[in-house]
């Protein structure tokens, strides 16, 4: 599916293994990111440039489902769960620091560097890791529905019972808290507004992809499509296939974790209702239309839902017939997208994409 | 050759994206839902409703009480000659998109106040509605929405969901526990009465009120059972009704909205648990008799406004029900009468009384965010009819009142059981209870 | 031991109920291997046309005929349109499209009938509870189970005595074989989409009559599928014993558990006990079983 343009030819490893090969690629994303870093935080109003945040929150978020479905094959409507994990987290985590800093050195060192809220991601992302892989341990003996099951329990076990019940009692705040503005900081750079979340957004999704293109080029990732595809063929072959599933939980816990922390920007707030089912839903729908195993189709998925919801949203609630129509047009959505675009919104912009690199050969 | 047809792909592409970049810096074009055309002086409101979601069984006849309160608003002078031009929108209770939603009131379409709906997305909101100044009359009573000190600018018409608590026990123990002669012999051996509380855990409208209803259940001196989950959307509640009637309990609070305290109702009857009912505000309205059937009859709870066609004196706007009953007919003939809930002259309630707040800051020259909360804070009793209670507002107290209607259900209809006003009873204790 | 008895009697009627939708679900997997989470919507659909039906005057008999009726026509349809093209697709698709599948039913029905609550008017089931012993058994619980079980009956005989029973197993059995054998494929998912639709509608009668309709009666789709894992996936009898399972177990965690561990646990409990069930039994109680040879 990936093909170069006609007429390019590598002269060493090292040029092969590029992220970008040849010269027409690297300028073509050195000025996305350009766009995206320095012109459009500047020029975008701030309501678009929430709608960027939610974006951005998706692919995320998605990514993780993109790991355990489109590259390991472990069918995953649960990862909401994870995600909350992340959240919670970090928001107590912070809210923690910020509570005892006057009382003890270690918070008030944390508080006053700044350093409580990246330390909360990393912490957010290694028990949302761990917490995801509690939930992998049965796709040691089950496949295919039964880790449907068992991802669904994740769900439901963790945001409407755990969350709701037990991490509630931490800090006695209840389940649903806000974060005062001005705790949230990195460094010295407060994060408030929608402009300060856009670049933190920016940053994770921009490294995120990154790590994922990564993995997918290592043996880890080789391994993940090896189980996804056979995972008969890839025991054979000396695939430890229980490791490997449990790496791939851990690291799509990572992501969510990082996801959810990501979250509390910018709302501000935390409460379980932002993490139904209906949310992982959501995310496998949009790792579908976008296509499934491939990272750009992650962010087109996350791209055109998203944007989807704020063209159906827009529909004022005078006019009764539209209110239904955000479940309906994800319904159909999904329904059409896999019927005719199985491979979804990645394997038809590679189709264009290839087109112009082929030309003029454009016959196979 | 390489380079040429690459160097050729670059200019393309770099020109597509001038052209791009251009194109979109001259406005944010997002589109935009018919919205009426409005002269320049137009005052913008948003509303944000719950039409499709878990609570749009009452969610769905407040957002039709809204729009018919606001032509009313209009056809009566608007405010100050000015009229309101309404932005409404629904969430389906998403508060992510309750969120966004808000984002684009304040930034796109620059209203002046939003009038919410749930109490999660309005206590999401509550910071930044807070640093934004934006007066945002929810649908939400959470009292923890009361305290100037942290939500200055949240605001509504009706008494928060902790004082309608304290209220409708309270009047549970005056006017059934030492009056009715079933408890006869039990009063006078010294025994206390009995109390189990039944609502969604998870769900910050339903637990909003636990902790203040039981700190008043102690101070009248009755003994707490276990709480009882039941989601919102619960239809079987027998395992909750079981574990309650091993307690024995008196008396039963009911935290959800209708459909579910219906389930729970039923089950109580089916099961014979012989206790009585409490039902908080969005529990109780004119579906409840229908669904609960026999079940219903003597359950008491709390009705903040007057019930859909009932006689209520006008107060100051001069708002009849007579109006109520003829927008609701003008503007919504598709939905018949009896199908209307108390849930529309609520909604009625809260545009009066962001309409007041609006006149007097326009009068004062002031029709901004801070200026509406100041004219928030003038009002000292205002009636604004419609049966509900009179409201009072200070600068270091946002809770609208402290006088709460318990209204029981006899024979499938409703009748005024008794008003209980929490200040007069316990005028020390009062001051404290702010804020939770 | 009374409210042991008690739980146990209301968990099974509310199993009985829980067991037609599985039975439903059951039924589409066993013939054409579809893996549907749209279950919870099907039985929405099937309730909400019986309620407009019998609201409009027609006597209740004929409504539930009427919306089975509806359901069969339904899931002709719905296997026509949307899964006839998605046969040899791999798994994760044809689930997806069955969500989607749910939130296009549930955004229509919306649309239709609206999210106010409807209820039978007048009641189908007299109020009043039974007293047998002990126990308190309320009227509408009993037809849903009385109902199940003559289901239950319907279809052992239907899988194990037809002519197009037996075809429909073949089908879920191997696809290839059986139409080799001259088994239409095609007909076979038509008539397993339409029997799934009557089945979770009269499901949904029955829930509708409980406590009134509403749009999130949907969400029991969620409480199916431990039923149908506990039963095993392809056993029809297995998917009555799983949804009445499930009823129990709900029931007496809910009443017995509840206090120690506040809240919320009735709810979650199917499937945090599936998920360590299916570790030690993955194919269920009376599931086929897969065996992979390399």
């Amino acid at each position: 599916m990936f093909r170069l343009p006609a007429g390019t030819y590598f002269q060493s490893y090292r040029q092969a293994h590029r992220f970008w090969p040849t010269r027409f690629m690297t300028f073509r994303m050195i000025v996305l990111l350009v766009v995206l870093f320095a012109v459009v935080p500047f020029t975008f109003s701030n309501y678009a440039l929430s709608i960027a945040n939610r974006i951005g929150y998706t692919i995320l978020a998605a990514m993780g489902v993109q790991l355990l479905i489109g590259f390991t094959g472990q069918l995953t409507l649960g990862h909401a769960a994870f995600v909350a994990v992340g959240a919670y987290t970090s928001a107590i985590f912070t809210l923690t620091a910020a509570d005892y800093a006057s009382s003890s050195p270690f918070w008030g060192f944390l508080t006053d560097t700044g350093m409580a809220y990246p330390l909360s991601i990393l912490l957010a992302c290694l028990l949302a890791g761990l917490w995801s892989v509690l939930f992998g341990l049965p796709s040691a003996r089950i496949k295919g529905f039964g880790i449907i099951l068992t991802t669904m329990a994740a769900q439901f076990i963790t945001v409407d019972f755990v969350i709701a019940q037990y991490v509630s009692q931490i800090g006695g705040r209840g389940h649903y808290f806000s974060i005062p503005p001005g705790t949230l900081k990195i460094g010295r750079w407060v994060l408030t507004g929608d402009r300060d979340a856009y670049f933190l957004m920016l940053i994770l999704v921009t490294g995120v992809t990154a790590a994922m293109i990564n993995w997918k080029r290592t043996r880890l990732g080789r391994a993940w499509i090896a189980i996804r595809d056979n995972d008969i063929a890839a025991e054979i072959l000396g695939v430890d296939i229980v490791r490997y599933k449990q790496l791939a939980y851990f690291a799509a816990g990572m992501l969510a974790g990082l996801a959810g922390s990501f979250w509390i920007t910018s709302l501000f707030f935390v409460s379980p209702e932002h993490f139904v089912w209906s949310n992982s839903l959501w995310w496998v729908g949009v790792i579908l239309i976008g296509g499934v195993g491939a990272i750009d189709g992650t962010i087109f998925g996350s791209i055109f839902l998203e944007l989807m919801l704020v063209l159906v949203n827009s529909f004022s609630v005078a006019n009764i017939l539209f209110l239904y129509f955000k479940d309906i047009a994800f319904g159909l959505a999904v329904i059409i997208f896999l019927l005719y675009e199985p491979n979804g919104l990645s394997y038809r912009w590679w189709q264009i994409k290839n087109y112009f690199y082929l030309w003029p050969f454009s016959y196979k | 050759m390489q380079t040429r047809k690459s160097l050729w792909m670059m200019f393309a592409s770099l020109i597509s994206l001038l052209a791009m970049l251009l194109s979109a810096c001259g406005g944010t074009a997002t589109p935009e839902g018919p919205a009426p055309a409005a002269p320049v002086e137009a005052i913008r409101l948003g509303s944000i409703n719950d039409t499709t979601g878990p609570t749009s069984d009452v969610g769905k006849d407040y957002a039709l009480g809204i729009r018919e309160a606001i032509a009313y608003v209009n056809d009566n002078g608007g405010v100050n000659g000015k009229p309101i031009e309404l932005f409404q929108y629904d969430y389906g209770y998403r508060v992510p998109e309750a969120i966004t939603t808000y984002k684009r009131f304040r930034d796109q379409d620059k209203v002046v106040a939003v009038l919410g709906w749930g109490t999660g997305d309005t206590s999401a909101l509550a910071p930044t509605v807070t640093q934004d100044k934006m007066p945002y009359v929810s649908a939400s009573y959470s009292a923890e929405l009361t305290d100037p000190a942290k939500t200055p600018y949240n605001l509504f018409f009706s008494t928060d969901y902790s004082t309608n608590a304290r209220a409708a026990i309270t009047a549970w123990y005056e006017e059934v526990w030492l009056k009715d002669a079933r408890f006869e012999s039990r009063r006078s051996a010294g025994d206390k009465p009995r109390f189990v509380a039944f609502y969604s855990f998870p769900t910050p409208y339903s637990s909003a009120p636990i902790k203040a209803i039981k700190e008043q259940a102690e101070l009248l001196g009755f003994e707490i059972g276990p709480d009882q989950d039941v989601s919102l959307t619960a239809l079987d509640t027998k395992s909750q009704v079981l574990a309650a009637s091993e307690f024995g309990p008196d008396l039963v609070w009911h935290g959800n909205t209708t459909m579910s305290v219906a389930a729970a109702l039923k089950d109580s009857a089916a099961l014979e648990l012989g206790a009585d009912h409490i039902v908080n505000n969005w529990g109780y309205d004119e579906n409840l008799p229908r669904l609960a059937g026999d079940a219903a009859e003597g359950v008491i709870g709390i009705v903040p406004s007057a019930l859909f066609g009932e006689e209520a004196a006008p107060g100051e706007p001069g708002v009849t029900m007579a109006d109520v009953m003829e927008y609701a007919q003008k503007y919504n003939p598709n939905v018949p009468p009896e199908k209307r809930l108390v849930r529309t002259v609520q909604a009625w309630g809260d545009v009066l009384l962001l309409w007041e707040a609006m006149k007097r800051a326009d009068a004062a020259g002031d029709l901004s965010g801070e200026g509406i909360r100041k004219a928030f804070e003038t009002l000292e009793n205002y009636d604004l009819g419609l049966g509900a209670p009179p409201v009072t507002f200070t600068p270091t107290d946002h809770r609208p009142g402290s006088a709460v209607n318990l209204y029981i259900i006899r024979g499938g209809g409703f009748e005024l059981l008794t008003r209980v006003d929490l200040k007069e009873r316990w005028p020390d204790l009062w001051p404290t209870w702010l804020g939770y | 031991m009374e409210l042991f008895l008690q739980l146990l009697v209301s968990g099974i009627l509310v199993g009985s109920i829980y067991a037609l939708v599985a039975l439903g679900w059951t039924l589409i997997y066993k013939s054409s291997s579809v893996l549907n989470l749209a279950m919870g919507e099907l039985t929405l659909v099937g309730a909400y046309v019986c309620l407009t039906l019998y609201n409009w005057g027609i006597p209740f008999p004929v409504a539930v005929l009427g919306s089975l009726v509806m359901g069969a026509i339904l899931g002709l349809l719905v296997e026509r349109l949307v899964l006839r093209p998605l046969i040899g697709e791999p798994v994760l698709t044809v689930i997806m499209v069955t969500v989607g599948l749910s939130f296009l039913l549930r955004g229509l029905v919306g649309l239709i009938w609206g999210t106010d609550t409807v209820v039978f008017n007048p009641a189908v089931f007299p109020a009043e509870s039974i007293r047998i012993g002990p126990v308190i058994i309320t009227p509408v619980y009993l037809g849903g189970f009385v109902a199940s079980l003559i289901l239950l009956a319907f279809f052992v005989w239907f899988f194990q005595g037809t002519r197009w029973g037996l075809a429909m197993q073949a089908t879920a059995d191997d696809q290839m074989a059986a139409l080799s054998l001259g088994v239409s494929a095609r007909l076979v998912y038509a008539i397993a989409w339409a029997i799934a639709f009557m089945a979770a509608g009269v499901g949904g009668i029955f829930l509708g009559s409980i406590n009134g309709l509403n749009i999130s009666v949907g969400h029991l789709g969620l409480l199916v599928l431990p039923a149908v894992v506990l039963g095993g996936l392809n056993s029809v009898p297995g998917a009555i014993a799983g949804g009445l399972i499930i009823g129990v177990l709900q029931n007496l965690t809910g009443g017995y558990l509840d206090r120690f561990i506040p809240g919320g646990i009735k709810d979650i409990f199917p499937l945090a006990f599936m998920a360590v069930f299916l570790i030690f039994k993955p194919y269920g109680l009376w599931g086929w079983v897969k065996i992979e040879r390399v």
